[in-house]
């Protein structure tokens, strides 16, 4: 009871330890309660939630969903050239032999972008949406001052990877062999059970700490579904 | 041939052998008896000098007898005998490689079954040969549960672990085979006997079994490499067993780090199990599991910064404490003047002793909640701000906190929120813009060179009007959507492809496509109906009830005819039908239905040709069997 307590209060409080900024809080998984009645620490726990959180929803445990990188890919729909871009600015590299894109970093929000001929730029290492956007029309607004006469066409958020922490520990060899369709797990090989989602699309990375990795996801809904869906069913494979 | 044999459904001994079609049928119940007969008789020929030679030649078992000369191979079709040639190297490669992992011939022959299946399949294009017979064999390994593991198999072939990895996860993956997970008390037996026990081997490696087993109950071995835990619980057991083996010859037998070994070695050392003697351990078994050690780490972190907080929050504490107190002495200082002023009244006095105990009960107050501020400071923060009144995001969905993804779509550049300070700090000066041209023309002069060479090369034979190199048609396999009911499904596969020669797919689809063929039928169900309709209503000389279905298909007829049903409609709609209009009508109604007899007769053919694009169609279907088929496949990969 009390290292539950315990567990109950280290959500909030790590909620406040984070930086508003990186922290993106609680995700309310569904209401296992209702679907599985017959375990009684689910009941145990649910009923203790309600006791010491008089504030939440209903008692729903509350997970932290931290993005932790953002992909987003804009068009500038006009020709660059790479070399003078390289040589005018004083925050990025240009090795045409190794690699066909030029790559620059600015330091806030700190991220990189990757930048090529045809004015496309796929801008990665932002902490959220927001930053990454924020981070295109700077590397864009660079380029513009360089003289180089740019639109700023198609932004789209490419990628998203998030991670979480559901606090118990699950069993990995038989959630394969119950998912095996959809996940491979081979300690040999990595750790983790990779879980391929068909919808929504996304692949976790399920370690046997109870601590989730989403990767592939360009939305924050779609990671959402993706937590609500795999959450009862790691559920069910709790080592107890 | 046929006279010997019986009909196996009526006895009738009457079978016709047709040995052009090459199967045998009782005339009497017309059950076909067999399918496919090959030829059994040996023919000879007679060679040039009166030599007799048997005609044909040698089939082996699991050749397909496709080609066996150059120019039968030429007129057959090469496919089937470079398929054989592949299956041959294949089964060549596997072998080799089974005879080194000293796996017998049965997992041979499995290893191969499980390569024709991946070679069926196309998962052999665009993986290298090495890889996938390396797969396959690991795909037997892990289901008969051999001690091998996917490092000796890369050991051997010198291919990277982890791309044969994805292979064979591939490859199980595409084939269905469920297999079953790793067990790392298989490889026990394997590493002991490589560790030079002598006679106390089978000991030895049975007490490195219980303490892998126990591992196993103390989920250590979940997310990790088999042989770190088979080394710790072979360096334990060899240690138990009085053998004097240092971490350093397990390491070089498993094939692990020290250190994960020492890992290995302190989880272990952190269960209740590893707290027993080595009698009791052998004999008692702990009820209790443990919960994964990554698990425990994870937890142990969380503490330390509760921990960590906690005393953060505690010098907050102190902080307000030292103010208070600051605060208090100031009045404190201030008071004792008040007293000394003015005489010390009895009332002033009682004022003084009140306000001094209280003060006393307040810091009394203070020292014991910063003593014991572990237990109050979870207290002050449940009744501190929480998520909601913070106004932070409350779930994801919420992104008050992070809005861009409502945002981005502002295609005009709107960089108003962007500080032009900042940008320029990363433009350089004209100076310094110098200098980096220069050094970077250098350093990528020899890259330059080339480039310009190519694209001379290019322009030049762009004028000498060569043909530009031809690019690979990227073979896009349609995505075919999932069919909704099971009938569409199976259109779907007849569709695509095409199952035996001897169905009559027309037919087929009739059967199983009814909804989808509906509409088609329907145009022509009108037409057919006019002409069957019209002798009716000629015999019952009436308004007939499929008036309304007529009506529908007049709109193709010719002016005159639609005139005609026209009026005949005006009729109907005066109210009942009387005797003489209906004399009338019976008049009317035969020399229309001459004439739609005579329009019949010129429509049936449209009709016809309708009835033939649905053929038309349906052979269709099966010209694009080609096409479709990647299709199918692909369809089948993703299932």
């Amino acid at each position: 009871m009390e290292m539950k307590t315990d567990l109950q209060q280290d959500v909030h409080l790590k909620a406040i330890l984070n930086s508003p900024a990186k922290f993106t809080p609680a995700v309310p998984t569904p209401d296992w309660t209702v679907s599985k009645p017959s375990t009684s620490f689910a009941q145990k726990s649910n009923s203790l939630m309600i006791v010491t959180t008089p504030g939440s929803v209903a008692g729903e445990p509350h997970t932290n969903v931290i993005i932790q990188n953002c992909v987003a890919t804009v068009s500038l729909s006009t020709e660059l050239n790479l070399a003078v871009i390289n040589a005018r600015t004083r925050n990025s590299e240009y090795n045409p032999s190794r690699f066909h894109g030029l790559v620059m970093r600015i330091r806030e929000p700190r991220t990189t972008a990757l930048i090529f001929k045809s004015g496309k730029i796929v801008c990665t290492g932002g902490r959220n949406e927001q930053d990454t956007l924020l981070a295109t029309k700077k590397f864009a607004r660079i380029i513009q001052k360089l003289g180089f006469n740019i639109k700023f066409q198609n932004f789209m958020i490419q990628n998203l990877v998030a991670t979480c922490d559901l606090r118990f520990p699950i069993k990995l060899e038989n959630l394969n062999q119950m998912h095996n369709q959809f996940s491979s797990y081979e300690p040999e090989l990595f750790p983790g059970l990779i879980y391929r989602m068909i919808k929504p699309r996304i692949v976790m990375l399920i370690f046997v700490n109870g601590k989730i990795v989403f990767t592939g996801g360009k939305t924050r809904n779609d990671i959402k579904e993706a937590l609500e869906n795999i959450y009862p069913i790691l559920r069910s494979f709790r080592k107890s | 041939m046929s006279s010997g044999h019986k009909c196996k459904s009526c006895g009738c001994t009457e079978i016709e052998v047709d040995s052009a079609r090459g199967d045998a049928v009782c005339t009497n119940c017309g059950a076909v008896l067999e399918d496919n007969i090959i030829v059994a008789e040996v023919q000879f020929e007679e060679g040039n000098h009166g030599t007799s030679s048997a005609i044909g030649q040698f089939v082996s078992a699991d050749s397909k007898g496709g080609a066996t000369k150059f120019g039968a191979s030429f007129h057959v079709g090469l496919g089937v005998e470079s398929r054989e040639i592949t299956l041959k190297k294949a089964r060549r490669g596997i072998q080799h490689l089974c005879n080194q992992l000293m796996l017998n011939q049965h997992s041979v022959d499995t290893a191969c079954s499980f390569f024709k299946m991946a070679l069926s399949r196309n998962l052999t294009k665009g993986r290298k040969n090495t890889h996938v017979h390396a797969a396959c064999v690991y795909l037997v390994c892990r289901t008969e549960g051999t001690a091998h593991l996917l490092i000796d198999i890369s050991d051997i072939l010198q291919i990277c672990c982890y791309e044969l990895g994805r292979t064979y996860l591939k490859l199980s993956q595409a084939l269905c085979i469920n297999i079953p997970a790793m067990d790392p008390c298989l490889y026990i037996l394997r590493f002991a006997a490589k560790l030079e026990f002598g006679a106390k081997t089978q000991q030895v490696a049975n007490t490195a079994l219980r303490l892998v087993q126990r591992m196993k109950r103390d989920s250590m071995h979940s997310g990790r490499r088999p042989s770190g835990l088979c080394g710790a619980a072979l360096l334990m057991a060899a240690r138990l067993h009085e053998f004097g083996r240092s971490a350093n010859d397990i390491v070089k037998i498993v094939k692990v780090h020290e250190s994960t070994l020492r890992k290995r070695l302190i989880e272990f050392g952190d269960t209740p199990s590893s707290a027993l003697t080595l009698e009791e351990f052998m004999t008692v078994d702990l009820e209790e599991d443990q919960d994964p050690p990554s698990f425990k780490a994870a937890r142990k972190k969380d503490k330390e910064r509760l921990q960590r907080l906690m005393e953060e929050e505690a010098e907050n504490l102190t902080d307000l404490q030292k103010q208070i107190e600051l605060q208090l002495k100031k009045d404190r200082s201030k008071r004792p003047k008040r007293p000394s002023k003015g005489k010390v009244s009895e009332a002033q006095e009682t004022e003084l002793f009140i306000q001094e105990s209280t003060l006393g009960t307040i810091q009394e107050i203070i020292s014991q909640s910063s003593s014991d501020v572990e237990k109050s400071s979870p207290q002050i923060l449940e009744l501190g701000p929480n998520i909601e009144s913070m106004g932070l995001a409350n779930s994801l969905q919420d992104t008050s906190n992070s809005p861009a993804s409502v945002e981005p779509l502002n295609v005009d550049m709107n960089f108003d929120d962007i500080d032009d300070a900042e940008i320029d700090m990363y433009i350089m000066t004209e100076n310094e813009y110098q200098h980096k041209n220069g050094l970077w023309h250098k350093r990528n002069a020899a890259y330059l060179e080339e480039q310009k060479i190519r694209e001379e090369r290019l322009r030049k034979e762009k004028e000498e009007g060569k043909p530009e190199k031809k690019k690979r048609k990227a073979t896009r396999r349609k995505n075919i959507p999932a069919a909704n009911s099971a009938g569409e499904a199976i259109e779907k596969i007849i569709q695509e492809k095409k199952i035996s020669a001897k169905i009559n797919y027309d037919v087929l689809k009739c059967l199983n496509a009814k909804p989808k063929t509906e509409p088609k039928t329907k145009v022509e169900i009108p037409e057919a109906s006019t002409s069957q309709s019209i002798p009716k209503r000629r015999r019952l000389s009436s308004v007939s009830s499929n008036c309304s279905e007529k009506s529908t298909a007049s709109q193709k007829w010719k002016p005159s005819v639609a005139q005609a049903v026209n009026k005949r409609n005006k009729d109907r709609g005066l109210g009942l039908p009387v005797v003489t209009s209906e004399i009338k009508e019976k008049e009317e109604s035969n020399i229309t239905s001459e004439e739609e007899l005579d329009d019949d007769y010129y429509e049936n053919p449209p009709t016809e040709q309708n009835e033939m694009g649905v053929l038309q169609m349906l052979r269709q279907h099966r010209d694009d069997n080609d096409e479709s088929e990647y299709a199918y496949f692909d369809f089948e990969e993703y299932d």
